[in-house]
């Protein structure tokens, strides 16, 4: 955190905010709320033009970046790198992990289900393309509709049967979380994990981003604490400080589990160095080869030029010995 | 016979045409090429009649769809005295198909080239030029095109070019991103001294290292291109190559966002170029001066805050020879390609800290500038010694001068003259210029004179290569 007193912030690239959240795509509002669990200041900005790129929500810090699509993800490279780590204390019980595989495949695939298939898309447009020039916002739509329903390898036949598996799903995993939570305000330990942030991203998400008619939606509205849950975190929050999105900085608070080690741990590739050393001597003898070619390649080109050019000549002469002018 | 010859050159003889026969066009229509040799009928002497005709003649020929082209000249009927017929024969080509194919090198890219097209021709008879190409360079840049041309469409003067294309160019090496433009492009007017085109194209710029800097990273995604680019150019010079006296002068403007679509990029673009050359007199030697400029600068709503788009942006370095190449800011001898210039960090990945200085530049994305200065002086000279002079073999010196500024998202607030005169790099040496029918190769000793901490440019011998237009 020594580059954190230092003045440099930790900013979040994520999508465009809308339906009045921070950030309204099921990917990158977890890691918004996780950013906001862990009390640690940050500056948010958005990437618009970007819909099909999975590197998005992605942090950053000085030249140091965490994208979504490397090591697991925004959340847990932030946790390997000991710079955001809420798990510390939680990652060792079973029920946790399970519970957070859960949330991570089934509750994930019913939103993906909803988001594309199950809806009108008027929400995924909204989300995604609507800063987009309308044909490549259309034809990108159209890609990734095609995309959700290959990954979630829904056919023409199965269709139906594929619905009412994700549906049966998401049913029991709102069953299971309902019971798990209770009326406590966060799922393990009474303090907030990244299984909080995830739930809390999908469930506000599927409150206020899917539209009135969604099954989803529905299925959630049926478990009261749960809605209770995601609501109250969310004031407490999402909303407490929507205005600037940087949370005064509390490194003093001993809670959070937040970064002990510098910010030498963003660097994690340990492979490039070995690899240089080696080049070293290679690219002297690259070089020299290089300039042999190089030389060789010029002398031949000089001799057959000069060679062509002087037989031109000789044929001008001959021309002009004729005592004719061909031109 | 002789006599006709003798009074042909004395004096001007009257001539009406009386008809233009043309022959031989089997699937040509007879109105393209009666458009072609439309200045015949108007001839009023014969010496107007054979300028014209060999003028026709070469039209014709250029159209790319004739095997040969012959026009003969013929008396008119016997009640007219004073009369010429011209008969217009034409062999169309027998092949309608042409394939071109082809392996081309860019040393200062290290890159190699393939390249093949296929042509169609006249398969409508409008002397229509049906292409499709395709280019594949080894990490570089591959484009895969189609194309049709029409030289004289209807009632149209000038002639009108389609082409839609996909493009994709890797510039990993210098900004750590790739460029793909599928796009459409339309030429609609194209003359002598004017050039007006329009392109529409969707591209997308995409990562996938995953180690550029922030500004790249922030400027990947897709976009709208729909830009309207007209040229005007003046080439008064006696060779594009080695130009001993003349003078041209090229500029190009480009707007950028001509769709009511208010999310698609919208910028204006400017470049100049002037050229001067001036004989010397002495071993055929000349001076050659050269200025150019440009600016980019988005336009719309908030506009001063916002970055240009980076693919429009300047970038200058590479080893093109700047006598040569007309049209804009782009080489300083002795830099390397995107070589110089506003440039940041890329991404930092593993343990590697300040140990590798040596290797800092290539940690740099070098991110272009929206404004842009060249300037080059350049002496070449005949090399006394036959050989080389008959070969066209010859040297030169030069001194190259560039500044490249970035002026967006308010840098222009920070613009001072002393900053400008600061961002300028320099860089002279000599040379030997071989020109040959394939290519035209350089030789020089470049000496960096001033440059900055992450530029790449080095003091040495340079190669360099360019086709000889």
């Amino acid at each position: 955190m020594e580059e954190v007193k230092n003045g440099e912030k930790l900013t979040l690239v994520t999508r465009k905010p809308c339906f009045g959240l921070p950030t309204a795509c099921p990917t990158c509002l977890p890691v918004y709320i996780y950013l906001r669990f862990a009390q640690l200041p940050f500056d948010v900005e958005y990437n618009l033009i970007y819909p099909d790129s999975d590197q998005i929500p992605y942090v950053e810090f000085g030249s140091h970046v965490v994208y979504n699509n490397e090591k697991g993800g925004v959340i847990q490279s932030l946790k390997d790198e000991q710079t955001v780590d809420l798990d510390s204390d939680v990652s060792g019980i079973p029920e946790w992990v399970s519970t957070k595989a859960m949330v991570e495949s089934w509750l994930a695939e019913a939103v993906m289900y909803e988001l594309w298939v199950g809806s009108d898309g008027s929400s995924a447009q909204k989300i995604y393309y609507s800063d987009l020039p309308w044909p490549i916002g259309k034809c990108l739509y159209f890609k990734q509709i095609h995309m959700v329903k290959q990954l979630l390898g829904i056919t023409k036949g199965n269709a139906e049967r594929r619905e009412e598996e994700i549906y049966r799903r998401a049913t029991t995993a709102y069953n299971a979380l309902s019971t798990r939570l209770g009326e406590q305000s966060f799922f393990f330990e009474n303090r907030p994990t990244s299984l909080d942030a995830i739930f809390l991203g999908h469930a506000l998400f599927t409150l206020h981003a899917l539209p009135e008619t969604s099954v989803l939606r529905s299925k959630l509205l049926d478990h009261a604490n749960l809605v209770r849950y995601a609501e109250n975190l969310k004031t407490e929050f999402v909303d407490a400080d929507s205005s600037s999105s940087s949370v005064s900085p509390s490194q003093s608070d001993p809670s959070s589990s937040v970064p002990k080690r510098g910010p030498s741990n963003w660097k994690s590739n340990p492979k490039s160095k070995p690899k240089r050393e080696k080049t070293e001597e290679e690219k002297k003898f690259k070089r020299r080869a290089k300039y042999f070619l190089v030389t060789q390649l010029v002398a031949v080109l000089v001799f057959i030029s000069l060679l062509g050019g002087s037989n031109d000549a000789e044929v001008e002469f001959e021309d002009g010995d004729d005592g004719l002018d061909y031109e | 016979m002789e006599a006709l010859f003798r009074r042909l050159s004395t004096e001007r003889v009257p001539v009406r045409v009386h008809d233009v026969l043309i022959k031989g066009n089997a699937k040509t229509k007879d109105s393209l090429i009666e458009a072609e040799v439309e200045a015949l009928k108007t001839a009023t002497t014969v010496q107007e009649l054979l300028q014209a005709a060999g003028i026709a003649n070469a039209r014709l020929q250029r159209l790319e769809i004739f095997d040969s082209v012959n026009i003969t000249l013929d008396s008119g009927p016997p009640e007219l005295p004073g009369t010429a017929n011209v008969v217009v024969e034409v062999v169309e080509a027998k092949n309608p198909l042409s394939g071109d194919f082809g392996i081309f090198s860019k040393p200062e890219a290290r890159s190699w080239s393939l390249e093949g097209s296929v042509k169609l021709k006249n398969l409508f008879g409008y002397g229509d030029l049906w292409d499709g190409s395709l280019a594949y360079g080894w990490d570089q840049t591959s484009e895969i095109s189609a194309g049709l041309s029409l030289p004289r469409f209807k009632g149209l003067m000038t002639p009108l070019m389609a082409r839609i294309s996909l493009l994709s160019q890797d510039w990993s090496k210098f900004s750590s991103y790739k460029e793909r433009a599928l796009g459409f492009s339309l030429g609609l007017l194209s003359s002598r001294n004017h050039d007006l085109s329009y392109n529409l194209s969707w591209r997308t710029l995409s990562d996938p290292s995953q180690i550029s800097s922030r500004t790249v990273r922030r400027q990947l995604g897709h976009g709208l291109l729909s830009t309207l680019k007209y040229t005007f150019k003046v080439d008064r010079r006696n060779s594009p190559l080695r130009p001993t006296q003349g003078y041209a002068f090229v500029s190009t403007s480009q707007l950028g966002g001509l769709v009511p679509d208010y999310r698609s990029l919208r910028f204006l673009r400017q470049e100049f170029d002037l050229r001067y050359a001036f004989p010397l007199g002495l071993l055929n030697a000349a001076l050659n001066f050269g200025i150019s400029s440009g600016v980019v600068f988005p336009w719309g709503n908030g506009f001063l805050n916002r970055p240009s788009y980076l693919p429009e942006r300047f970038f200058l370095g590479g080893n093109s020879s700047p006598v040569c190449t007309l049209g804009g800011p782009t080489s300083i001898l002795g830099f390397k390609s995107r070589g110089l210039g506003p440039a940041e960090p890329r991404r930092q990945v593993g343990e590697n800290s300040t140990t590798e200085s040596a290797d800092a530049s290539s940690e740099m994305d070098f991110l272009g500038g929206d404004f842009a200065v060249t300037g080059f002086a350049d002496l070449s000279f005949d090399i006394p010694l036959k050989v080389f002079r008959d070969a066209g073999i010859h040297g030169h010196a030069f001194a190259c001068t560039g500044s490249l500024t970035s002026l967006t998202e308010n840098s222009y607030r920070e613009f001072s003259l002393t900053k400008f005169k600061e961002s300028f790099r320099h860089s002279a040496g000599f040379g030997i210029i071989v020109p040959t029918k394939l290519f035209r190769m350089e030789v020089n000793y470049c000496y960096i004179l001033k440059k900055h901490e992450h530029d790449r440019g080095k003091t040495g011998v340079q190669f360099s290569f360019s086709s000889p237009l």
